[in-house]
Formats: structure tokens, C-alpha cells, sequence
């Protein structure tokens, strides 16, 4: 049977948490996403703030155009082509960031180093109001503490079978899922998460915009190795360089939002850098080594973009 | 009710030699005793049943000695205590309808995919029977079932539910006119359509006993039947949930939805995530309004076809999802369009997928609730609903909820 995949109701924290995919057998299977909260997703409805669009890819007979989406506890790419137009017509109408909600399926890239960076091809988009967008967290919040609640519980007694659970009517679907989850991701801190999902709550209570003042950390920067490296080429960064990476990436962010053509300025992100208290010689050793992983690239000399 | 003719030709099974008798009547065996069809077994001993022919169908296959196209009936014969699927080799010419009761001496029991069959064959004497010489089935004697146990082909089980809907409906079956009487049971564990070829007088609210009853599958959910074999008592109505309690619903999840198969009603929430094809501007035939593609009809061939609006929406409440077909009044009222509106875009704007489109704009992303059957095909679940409403999210409530929720569990995990 060809079912339809179900929208799973997901943060940006949970898909960027996400290092695993799993690939369905048979005809035009579907892969899925696994994350380690307990979401083996293919389909996802999420909401948050999108930013302007913009148009990405060379080819102006394949149009391919890409926003980000930020949530209380992070931020996914969000991309329309060609192949999906009236969700590429909805994400170019505005052009400003605006509340929405999105449909769409999960699409993991894997850069060279394990680093995986999660986007979300859009089928529909929509401009939602404040009390939808409370009504979207409320069932999204529910339904994470759910499958974190079951994913906890089979942490603690993998062999539990099915029926001895105590979840009745939680769907069989997030039961395989959250088997999965601690499965796959043994040593998973899910606390963090959860504190990250209480932001959600009080954003439900509408005692908090959906971003605060200091934004979290960009999402594709959430770098775990799924597998220790074979060969560790260089020692894991420390906190303070993850940080500095996080700032950088940051205003690379914000300067490319800001501008007309794409791109950051090299100079002046240096010159903003100095303002967090980063040298121009760690500025340039941190993009050296961001170009080295992939992230950030700089196609035109002094101009840089998310790679 | 009468089901048999006035008179009823006295067929009999097997080669009948031109101008000379039944070859099985003249058998010197005696009589095997006569068997319940729940007694059944497997055997190279011949049996003798009486059972109502529930379902009958003509066939031919190709005799393998002179490679000759022949006839040969089957169907399903019930008597009350079980129901068994049957083949009659070299059938009489004469039409036998369904409801007919037949007496079969001589018949042989095979097993097919480990329940067991009847096979009428030259030696077995089938002739007609009257509703009499039915077994007396007592409901004490089968086992107590609730609608949720309920599958396609269960029998020999005794129900206890309060009818929630029954009319009357005539059906053609054959030549004939029958009065069937259809409607809604439900007895707390999940609700189940039947359909009664017997008049028992039901009256919606009652509290019923059904014993010697079975279950059939209807587009694609089980239907329980009920005829003259059927025992149908009336209980003390308290020992059921009330009507109302039966009937209204919680949205139930759609996971939950698609575990059971469905629903014979049921309430259902979710946001619309897209739009299926056709959707939209439709044309149907005046005639059985079927969705006609170039003009043409598959039913009725070239017609004036007329125009409709319908929306193909895809419900999903992040456990599973469920297509909801609307028709024109709701669609209308979803889109704020009607069809004369959208038929005059169409003659401003001749692309039809404009329509489709500003739908799409409309309706993606909506919250909705609707309620009615749900049934599953090869794609999923669908609601032709009988009710649609858009849903206003009360925030501040779930907000509440989600707050008592995680102080309850904070500090816990």
C-alpha cells in the first residue's frame, strides 16, 4: 500500500539533533529521517518565522529558491524548486520574514566530516496568525513530550515489549521510532532538548515571541559525529571555538539577509567579528577551516555564503 | 418476509439421464444424520445439511475430459450457527435465488485454506427446504463478542448493542424487490453498520441481543447481516452506554483510525496539508454523476455534462492522515467561491488550474473537523464527511493543559 506520509509535528531542534537516515526498501521507498527524540520522519509540519527568501542555484531554467526557518529551538533551511511551484510561489510572495507554517519533506545532506545539514523541501507553505501558530506548538509540544516520554521509557528498559509500555493509543509508528532512536543514539543528552521545548511552552502561553533576543545557534552548525572518525584529523573544536563558529556563522547570516546580491562581505564581517571579541586573524583561521568543512564558501573573492 | 416463489420447482443436483431420475436418489447408501454447519469437518464421509443460500454466483470453468465450457454455482450457505462457502457441480438450469433454503444429503465437506467447504457433486440430492427445518439456535450457545472483535466473515457469536440508526431501503435483488433495513449498532467497544433482510421491528435507542448473525465486509468495513436465522432479543436497555454517549466523539487520532480499520462514525480533526487531484472544478454526468473526462461517460457514453465543485483534502493531525472528500456546499463554503464564481473565472481566465490553485490557497493549512464513516482503500483512510467545520484553536486552554503536564513530569525525566 502506498500510504501517505504523515506530517510529523517537529522543531528545528529535533531534525538538526538528527544524524541518521534510515532508507525504506522497495519501489520508490521513501527515506526517513531518525532523530534521537524519537521522530522517524519523512513528511514534517513545522512553524515558525521565515525569513526573505532567496533565490539559490545558477541555472535560471530551474529556479530553486531557499528561506530559513526559525523556531524557539533553532533554525531549518527551508527550499522550493522547480518541482514543487506553488510552494516556490508561496515562499517568493513575501518578501519579508513573516510567521508561517510549513509542509514538506525532510532532505539530509552530509557534508565531509559527518556534519549533516538538514533542509526541508517545502510542499506548502502558509502566513499564519499568532493563535494558529500557538495551536501548531501546542499540538507539535504534546506530541514531542510523547515521543520523548516513550524514547526515555525504552532508554531505561530497551527489551520492554510493545504491550507492556503502558502507552496505550500512542501510534505504532512513534513506538518503532522510539526503538529506534535509542538504538541508534545511545548516548544522547535528552535534557537539553527538553529545556529547549519549555521555550515552545511559553511561547504556547503567549508569554514569549516565538525568537527571543539572543537567537540560538544557526542549526546546520550542530556538529555530533554520528560514528567516532576513523581518523580524528584534528582534536574536537572546544566550547569557546564552537561558540566563536556559532557568532560567525551568525553574522555571516545576518549580512547575507541584509544584502542585495546573497553574499557577506568578507571585510565587514571581520570588522562585526571584532565587536564578539574575535581577532582578524581567528576571524580568518575560522573561515579557513569552515571553507575546509564545507559550511561557508566564497565563490567571488571577498564575498562569502553559506556553502 | 417471503422469499421463495409461490412454487417452488423441486431441483435436484447431479446428471439428470434424459427421462430418467436423479442417480443419487436411487443411492443404496442410507442418509447420512443431518450436521450443523458449525459441526463441520473435513471428512470423506458424506454429510446432510440445511442452510440458507446467503450468496450465490453462476460460474463455468472447462471440464477437463471433453474440454467443454459447463456451469457450476457458488456462493455462501448459512444456517444460523456458522456460515460455509459452497460449489455445486452440474447445477439445475433454473434460476436459484438468494434466500433460498436447501436441503443437501450426500454432500462432501473438503477444506480450503483451513475452514471447511461443501461441495454438491453427482451423488448429492439438493432440494428445497422451508424455514422450519432450520437448526433452533439458542444465543446461549455462541460466544460473546464485542463490535471491536468483529471481522469480515465472523460468525457464531452473540452481540450485545443499542441501535443507534435504522431505516428502511428497497433493494433489487434479481427481479425481485426486497425492503432491507439498515443502520448503526454500537455497544461502547466501537460502532458497526448492519443490514437486516428480516423485519424485527427495530426502533433507534433499543438494546439489542443478536445471536446466528454475521459479518461481511462493505467498502471496506465490516457489516454485520442479520435474516430470518437470526435471534434477536430485546435486554434491559441499561446494561448499554446511551445513544448519545455511543455516538458523540472526541476527535478520535487518526492513528488510532487507521489501526481499527476505520470507523462507522466517527469525528476527525486535523490541518488540511494538501490538496488532492481532482479537485476543483469537476463535471459530472447528469445522469449518475460520475466525474466524466473528453465528454464522455464510462457508464452512459457521450453526455452534456454538468459542472461541480469538489475538494480533495488531505487531514493530518501528525499521527496519520485522512482524505476528506467535500462536496459543493462545503467546498463553497471553504474556498468562499462558489461554482457560478468559479466558472466565471474560468471564462475570464481560461486555466482551470488557476482554480485548483487558488483552492489550494484557501484550504491548505486550515484546522477542520469532520465527521461521518471512514474507511480505508489502498491509499488510506477517506471521510465523505457528513459534517465539516473549521476549528478556532483555543490557545490559552491547551496552553493550561501543556503547563499542568510539564510541571507534573519537570524535574522527573
Amino acid at each position: 500500500m502506498a500510504l501517505r506520509e504523515t506530517a510529523w509535528r517537529t522543531f528545528a531542534g529535533e531534525l538538526n539533533a538528527a544524524m541518521q537516515e534510515e532508507h525504506g526498501t522497495g519501489e520508490r521507498a521513501a527515506t526517513y529521517l531518525l532523530s534521537p527524540y524519537g521522530a522517524r520522519v519523512n513528511r514534517v509540519l513545522m512553524a515558525g518565522i521565515l525569513s526573505t527568501p532567496e533565490p539559490i542555484g545558477k541555472d535560471p531554467a530551474q529556479p530553486f529558491w531557499r528561506a530559513r526557518l526559525a523556531d524557539p529551538t533553532g533554525t531549518v533551511s527551508v527550499t522550493a524548486g522547480a518541482f514543487q511551484p506553488r510552494a516556490m510561489a508561496q515562499l517568493r510572495s513575501v518578501p519579508a520574514p513573516r510567521t508561517a507554517m510549513v509542509v514538506g519533506k525532510v532532505h539530509l545532506y552530509r557534508g565531509g566530516d559527518a556534519t549533516a545539514y538538514i533542509s526541508v523541501r517545502a510542499e506548502g507553505i502558509r502566513t499564519i496568525e499568532e493563535t494558529a501558530l500557538r495551536g501548531i506548538y501546542a499540538d507539535a509540544l504534546a506530541q514531542s513530550l510523547d515521543r520523548l516520554d516513550l524514547v526515555e521509557k525504552l532508554a531505561r528498559e530497551p527489551d520492554l515489549p510493545d504491550d507492556r509500555l503502558g502507552t496505550h493509543g500512542a501510534p505504532a509508528a512513534w513506538v518503532r521510532a522510539a526503538r529506534e532512536s535509542v538504538r541508534r543514539y545511545p548516548s544522547v543528552d535528552r535534557a537539553a532538548y527538553r529545556a529547549a521545548l519549555k521555550n515552545v511552552l511559553e511561547v504556547v502561553e503567549g508569554k514569549r515571541p516565538v525568537l527571543a533576543a539572543a537567537a540560538p545557534p544557526p542549526g546546520t552548525l550542530r556538529v555530533t559525529p554520528a560514528e567516532p572518525p576513523p581518523s580524528a584529523p584534528r582534536p574536537a573544536p572546544s566550547a569557546e571555538e564552537r561558540a566563536h563558529e556559532s557568532a560567525f556563522l551568525d553574522v555571516l547570516d545576518e549580512l547575507v539577509d541584509g544584502s542585495s546580491d546573497g553574499y557577506a562581505d568578507l571585510k565587514e564581517l571581520v570588522q562585526r567579528l571584532a565587536e564578539h571579541g574575535l581577532s582578524a586573524e581567528a576571524a580568518e583561521e575560522m573561515l579557513d577551516r569552515l571553507q575546509e568543512d564545507g559550511v561557508v564558501e566564497e565563490p567571488i573573492v571577498g564575498r562569502l555564503r553559506r556553502a | 418476509m417471503a422469499i421463495l416463489p409461490a412454487q417452488v420447482p423441486a431441483f435436484i443436483g447431479g446428471p439428470v439421464p434424459s427421462g430418467g431420475q436423479a442417480v443419487a436418489a436411487e443411492s443404496p447408501i442410507a442418509e447420512p444424520t443431518e450436521i450443523r454447519l458449525k459441526d463441520l469437518r473435513a471428512s470423506d464421509a458424506p454429510v446432510q445439511i440445511v442452510a440458507r443460500i446467503v450468496s450465490i454466483e453462476r460460474r463455468e470453468y472447462t471440464r477437463p475430459a471433453d474440454g467443454r465450457r459447463r456451469p457450476f454455482l457458488t456462493g455462501l450457505l448459512s444456517d444460523g450457527t456458522a456460515s460455509v462457502r459452497f460449489t455445486w457441480w452440474e447445477p439445475p438450469n433454473e434460476e436459484i435465488d438468494r434466500g433460498t433454503i436447501i436441503r443437501a444429503v450426500h454432500a462432501q465437506v473438503r477444506e480450503y485454506q483451513g475452514r471447511p467447504e461443501v461441495s454438491f457433486g453427482f451423488r448429492t440430492r439438493v432440494t428445497p427446504a422451508g424455514p422450519a427445518d432450520l437448526p433452533k439456535v439458542d444465543s446461549e450457545g455462541f460466544p460473546f463478542r464485542t463490535i471491536s472483535e468483529l471481522r469480515g466473515r465472523s460468525e457464531g457469536f452473540r452481540l450485545e448493542a443499542r441501535v443507534l440508526r435504522v431505516g428502511p431501503k428497497t433493494v433489487t435483488v434479481g427481479a425481485e424487490q426486497r425492503l432491507v433495513y439498515e443502520g448503526l449498532l454500537g455497544d461502547g467497544s466501537g460502532l458497526i453498520a448492519f443490514s437486516s433482510w428480516s423485519d424485527f421491528h427495530l426502533a433507534p435507542g433499543e438494546a439489542l441481543r443478536v445471536a446466528g448473525a454475521y459479518v461481511r465486509t462493505f467498502r471496506g468495513r465490516p457489516q454485520l447481516v442479520l435474516d430470518e436465522t437470526s435471534l434477536v432479543a430485546r435486554i434491559d436497555t441499561r446494561r448499554l452506554p446511551p445513544a448519545d454517549q455511543l455516538l458523540t466523539h472526541a476527535p478520535t487520532p487518526l492513528a488510532k483510525l487507521a489501526a481499527a480499520g476505520g470507523s462507522e462514525s466517527t469525528v476527525v480533526e486535523g490541518l488540511v496539508v494538501a490538496l488532492l487531484p481532482p479537485s476543483g472544478l469537476v463535471y459530472r454526468c447528469p445522469t449518475c454523476r460520475r466525474p466524466v473526462s473528453m465528454g464522455l461517460c464510462p457508464q452512459h457514453g457521450a453526455v452534456k455534462t454538468i459542472a461541480d465543485l469538489r475538494a480533495r483534502l488531505v487531514l493530518d493531525d501528525g499521527t496519520g492522515t485522512v482524505t476528506m472528500n467535500t462536496d459543493r456546499p462545503t467546498t463553497e463554503s471553504l474556498w468562499g467561491v462558489t461554482l457560478d464564481e468559479a466558472l466565471d473565472r474560468l471564462r475570464r481566465s481560461p486555466d482551470p488550474s488557476l482554480l485548483e490553485s487558488s483552492l489550494a490557497e484557501a484550504v491548505v493549512g486550515m484546522r477542520l473537523r469532520g465527521g461521518g464513516r471512514v474507511f480505508p482503500d489502498d491509499f488510506g483512510l477517506n471521510l465523505y464527511p457528513e459534517s465539516v467545520e473549521p476549528i478556532e484553536v483555543d490557545a490559552d486552554a491547551r496552553a493550561r493543559e501543556l503547563r499542568a503536564r510539564w510541571e507534573a513530569t519537570d524535574g522527573v525525566a
